[in-house]
């Protein structure tokens, strides 16, 4: 799965909501979100199940509130097709590192700071995670209770979310010092060093992917 | 032809009446390394970042005074997670990010890449995820990269803050090695220990003012470092312990050299 | 009275890999002690250990008479104040005195006293002056003198420290090479991982060496500054004073700046 080419991922990820959103509920979004989940289960680095039940995790409060909302058939349209949302973006995550994604962008001939920006979105999550648990350790020795009642709580996020953010955000200028002094702006078109290879099938998947949608598209507007 | 020239150079960072640099002037030759020392504020960052060219180009701010450069210049700034492309998975194209914005041909940037890796001995680095290295090896692998760049002023702000003191000891043998080559090295430290066997000259900046800079053997030695009002960077931990035995004449800067004066 | 901190036969593992094993020491109050040893020696873990972020999978962890396995971290903030690495990134609060306060509050400590603690801790580091700014105007050492002062605050009976001094120019290390030895003096234990042999000998006295999660060494910290192989080993360098010192052959081989400086001026006025 991994040796597909970036943009056949993406295409993917992008055309499964697409299916849920676009095919006739319920079955049509049941369908599409099974194909997310079982492409959750196995695409994950030998942690398959860790992405599938991120996915079904970050669904679950949605279902619920959408239940009180609008009763049970309400529930399972949206549901659905917020989960097949959910669970496509969590799997391509797992499977597509920001470096192919770049180098296939730059491979493509796409300006260098569009491919950075996309990748930098989705290298951030595992680095501020890492970041996040630096601080909840540190400030649990300084004595901060991170169990206990809800008030306990939302005190204790301020002194969790806080830190995070600022020494986050304080590192942008750093950051862009750092990009600026290794060329990354310059004029000079940069090199791919490892651009994937996009066998001829790849492409002719993402078109009929993207036909297939249009004309989905088109049926159902008609 | 100078490698690096500053002539009166004052520069404010935007928002900020106070100058980060006030009137600074000073040459860098090829061929030479400059230490550049000073309390913490006191503009030894401020001043690699104007001769790097980025700032004001990046962060904006107010430069008056020129600066002139001859060839292509690349900063080490002294934090190395945050100098992390973002974009490499591995080692190896974390360091080859420099040069392939540069647009070299992939033999070279291949070339390059394994050279630096060798100089910072971090061959072994080389299929790692960068995500998964300790901040010691992370900072030999930003260094790398930027040594994979090939530029002629070479810029470095705290390159041992990270490393254990075998480390440091490889970085300034290879700081020597590079300026032997024809690079123009400017490192702005706090391993005052360091610089008489590493460096060529010393710029002493206080306040954004360069309070002195001369031959390294003599800003160090100078009493003023610790005598200063402000309370100075200080010196060598041998001059500083001269000083406060009171023993007399010029302070010696190294165990070498006060061996010498030792009956 | 019971020891600041004592291992019995501690060990970890990681992932099926060793990081501990079998480490036995005690660390009397007041006592100043150096953990030392390569990346990956097994160091984080140590410290880990200590402030009850991860339990001993054999023997056991006391500081005090508390078992450390039995306590969770912000229990055990009241006794071990801790500073690790990246330790600026956990400040938050809108002035440095706010965020230095913040472990004394959460500890439950009544505002009074904390309100002295944070007071102290702040003089004893020379914050005063910018304990009304925000952290993150501070240039990047200083936010590390905060957060230290943010342990310091805690009035903890064992402080526990990653590299305090790195990135800080002489006086701010020798402002915390002076509030440290001022704890000391005053009862607190230091367990300090640092490889600044400088500041190591101007402030610590015993030496904790690991190898490979084993205790390989639990020595006094002076006649090892001046054994270069031993040192070349653990990937260190004799700090520029024990070379001096061992050169010369000062007797007693001092190794702080106060006693090199005596013995040298007794050796250049005979």
């Amino acid at each position: 799965m991994r040796a597909l080419h970036p943009f056949t991922l993406i295409g993917i990820a992008v055309a499964l909501p697409a299916l849920a959103w676009l095919l006739p509920p319920p079955w049509g979004g049941a369908g599409a979100m099974t194909l997310a989940l079982a492409l959750c289960a196995v695409g994950g680095r030998g942690a398959g199940s860790g992405v599938l039940r991120a996915a079904v995790l970050t669904a679950a409060p949605f279902w619920f509130f959408l239940f009180l909302l609008h009763g049970v058939g309400g529930m399972a349209a949206t549901g659905l097709r917020l989960t097949t949302m959910i669970a496509s973006f969590l799997w391509l995550i797992a499977v597509l590192p920001p470096g192919r994604l770049v180098e296939a962008m730059v491979a493509a001939g796409w300006p260098a700071g569009a491919a950075f920006l996309l990748s930098a979105t989705l290298s951030a999550v595992p680095a501020l995670r890492e970041r996040a648990r630096n601080i909840v350790d540190a400030q649990r020795c300084r004595g901060l209770h991170t169990r206990g009642g809800p008030r306990a709580r939302i005190a204790a996020l301020r002194a969790l979310a806080l830190p995070l953010v600022l020494s986050a955000l304080h590192e942008v200028d750093e950051r862009a010092l750092a990009l600026e002094t290794r060329g990354f702006s310059g004029s000079a078109r940069r090199t791919p060093l490892e651009p994937p290879s996009d066998p001829a099938a790849e492409r002719v998947l993402r078109w009929a992917l993207l036909l297939g949608l249009v004309g989905l598209l088109a049926w159902r507007i008609a | 032809m100078s490698a690096l020239t500053l002539e009166g150079v004052t520069y404010r960072y935007p928002a900020t009446r106070a100058p980060a640099l006030a009137e600074v002037s000073l040459t860098l030759e090829r061929g030479e390394v400059m230490g550049v020392i000073g309390n913490t504020g006191a503009g030894a960052s401020t001043l690699l970042l104007v001769a790097a060219d980025l700032v004001p180009r990046v962060l904006g701010g107010e430069l008056t005074g020129t600066v002139t450069r001859a060839g292509r210049g690349a900063l080490l700034l002294p934090t190395p997670w945050t100098q992390v492309s973002g974009m490499a998975f591995t080692v190896q194209h974390e360091v080859a990010f420099g040069p392939a914005n540069l647009g070299w041909p992939r033999e070279r940037i291949a070339a390059a890449v394994h050279r630096a890796l060798e100089r910072v001995d971090a061959v072994h680095l080389e299929e790692r995820d960068p995500a998964t290295l300790s901040g010691g090896e992370l900072q030999r692998v930003i260094l790398a990269g930027i040594l994979a760049m090939q530029p002629d002023v070479l810029l470095l702000d705290e390159p041992t803050a990270e490393l254990d003191p075998g480390g440091a000891l490889a970085v300034w043998r290879l700081v020597r090695e590079l300026a032997a080559e024809g690079t123009a090295v400017m490192v702005a430290t706090s391993d005052l220990d360091a610089l008489p066997d590493a460096s060529d000259r010393v710029v002493w900046l206080a306040g954004g003012r360069v309070r002195a800079l001369g031959p390294t053997r003599t800003v160090l030695a100078d009493e003023a470092l610790w005598s200063d009002q402000q309370g100075g960077p200080g010196s060598t931990a041998v001059a500083g312990v001269w000083r406060r035995a009171g023993l007399p004449g010029p302070l010696p800067l190294t165990v070498a050299a006060a061996l010498e004066r030792v009956p | 009275m019971s020891a600041a901190l004592a291992f019995e036969n501690v060990s970890y593992d990681y992932a099926g890999r060793p990081a501990l094993a079998g480490v036995s020491f005690a660390i009397a109050p007041g006592e100043r002690v150096a953990l030392v040893g390569r990346n990956g020696a097994g160091k984080s873990t140590l410290l880990r250990l200590v402030t009850g972020l991860l339990r001993p999978a054999t023997g056991s962890v006391s500081v005090g008479d508390w078992n450390a396995a039995e306590r969770r971290p912000d229990e055990l903030a009241r006794r071990v104040g801790s500073l690790f690495q990246h330790a600026d990134q956990q400040l938050f609060a809108r002035t440095v005195a706010e965020d230095v306060a913040f472990g004394p509050r959460v500890t439950g400590i009544p505002a009074p006293e904390a309100e002295r603690r944070v007071q102290r801790a702040l003089e004893s580091l020379g914050l005063m002056e910018v304990a009304a700014e925000h952290p993150y105007d501070l240039p990047p050492p200083w936010r590390k003198l905060a957060a230290l002062a943010g342990a310091l605050a805690l009035e903890p009976m064992l402080l526990v420290l990653d590299e305090p001094t790195a990135g800080l120019d002489r006086r701010a290390r020798a402002r915390v090479a002076e509030a440290l030895g001022k704890r000391a003096d005053g009862g607190t234990a230091l367990l300090v991982v640092t490889h600044d042999l400088g500041f190591a000998a101007e402030t610590l006295e015993r030496a904790l060496v690991l190898e490979q999660g084993r205790l390989a060494r639990d020595a006094p910290l002076g006649p090892l500054l001046a054994d270069g192989v031993w040192l070349e080993r653990q990937g260190l360098v004799s700090p520029p004073l024990a070379q001096l010192s061992q050169s010369l052959g000062l007797p007693g081989g001092p190794v702080r700046e106060a006693e090199v400086a005596d013995a040298l001026i007794q050796r250049c006025s005979t």
